[in-house]
């Protein structure tokens, strides 16, 4: 039996494949509009739950899921493209690749909590600031959309190279969690780290609704608007 | 005293005539205020459809759906006139320069708006709640056509 390793762990898997889930919705409902674009919002904070869950697992997760250990340096990049990179995990381009998407879908969600589309959409934050800013970041927000193909486009290319020019498999340790080969297996991330990170997660999401924001004053009744 | 009136509306009419061709900053000023004054009517509308659909009042709605109709007929393609391109109404104009050039693609983007926004007025006189938000969808959507082909994003 060939040697493997343990590389990814589960919280690390179901971040991924919900964040490809959430991240495709995001986009279809995004483009369509109309109602969904209540939907946008709500897979918007979604979306933050998950990458507040990831930024916590990237400190106090198992091995490879650590930020310090792939942090990429130009000295690692250049290892890596001659070839003398020796390593498990992400490599110094995949890393990032890895913190790109999550610094854009950051990027995104900030903008978006605050963005109105002129049309009857306001995000969940939009009383926090005047419509000028929140203009503004509705323009970059769909500035960043533009830039998530390009990431999200290099990413799954990337994908396709390693397997099928270098004959290196990466999806299956994404769904398995067992990469072939030598190294050490991921070892802590235990269930503290989990419960900690998770309640980062709901802490974000809670804030990012703006449930915690005063009501607006109830719409007068019908009867009490001037019949003018 | 009536012909003097006579002067005056004569003089008005001749300065009317003179002055067919709208100002741009005019012409851009009221541009925003349509799509302003159709944007306070959505939010209305949302606010009774999703928002908080105990608020709904049929007849409310209809008010607000039949100003949104109302602006989608009047014509507002008169209001992008030559030199309009540019320039500054309440804020800068955010239109983009191929509105200008591409008749087809406006036409395209403008008739799928008004046809929305009038079906909006003919359900919304029906009162049925359910109808009404799905419509309302459906004419954020060629809001949507619109800005997203022919509206620069502020900087």
């Amino acid at each position: 039996m060939e040697k493997r390793y343990k590389l990814w762990d589960l919280p690390t898997r179901l971040f991924h494949w919900l964040l490809v889930l959430c991240v495709v919705a995001a986009v279809v409902t995004g483009q369509i509009g109309g109602n969904l674009i209540d939907w946008h919002a709500r897979i918007g904070i979604v979306i933050v739950g998950l990458i507040g869950f990831r930024l916590v697992w990237g400190l106090c997760g198992s091995t490879y899921a650590r930020f310090a250990q792939f942090m990429p340096s130009p000295a690692r990049i250049k290892a890596y493209l001659s070839g003398a990179w020796q390593g498990a995990g992400h490599n110094p381009l995949g890393a990032l690749s890895v913190l790109g998407l999550l610094g854009l879908l950051t990027a995104q969600l900030l903008t978006g909590l605050f963005a109105n589309d002129d049309i009857a959409f306001t995000g969940p934050l939009y009383a926090l600031i005047d419509k000028d800013l929140s203009d503004r970041l509705a323009g970059l927000h769909r500035l960043g959309a533009n830039l998530l193909f390009v990431l999200v486009g290099l990413h799954v290319a990337a994908i396709a190279f390693y397997g099928h020019v270098k004959k290196h498999n990466l999806v299956k340790p994404m769904v398995t969690g067992w990469a072939e080969g030598e190294a050490e297996s991921a070892r802590g991330g235990g269930l503290a780290a989990f419960l900690l990170a998770v309640a980062v997660a709901v802490l974000l999401v809670w804030g990012a609704s703006g449930d915690w924001l005063p009501a607006p004053p109830p719409a007068p009744p019908a009867s009490a608007a001037p019949a003018w | 005293m009536k012909t003097k009136l006579l002067i005056a509306a004569l003089g008005f009419a001749i300065a009317g005539t003179a002055s067919a061709q709208m100002k741009p900053e005019d012409a851009i000023k009221y541009r925003q205020a349509g799509y302003s004054f159709m944007s306070w009517n959505m939010g209305k509308l949302k606010g009774m459809l999703v928002d908080n659909p105990a608020s709904y009042n049929k007849d409310q709605a209809a008010a607000a759906a039949n100003a949104i109709a109302a602006i989608a007929n009047s014509g507002m393609g008169a209001l992008y006139v030559p030199g309009s391109d540019k320039g500054v109404g309440y804020k800068e104009t955010r239109v983009k320069p191929e509105l200008f050039t591409d008749k087809e693609g406006v036409g395209k983007v403008a008739i799928a708006f008004n046809k929305e926004a009038n079906e909006l007025a003919k359900v919304a006189a029906a009162g049925d709640a359910a109808a009404l938000k799905a419509q309302f969808g459906k004419v954020g959507e060629t809001c949507k056509g619109c800005h997203d082909k022919f509206r620069k994003d502020d900087k």
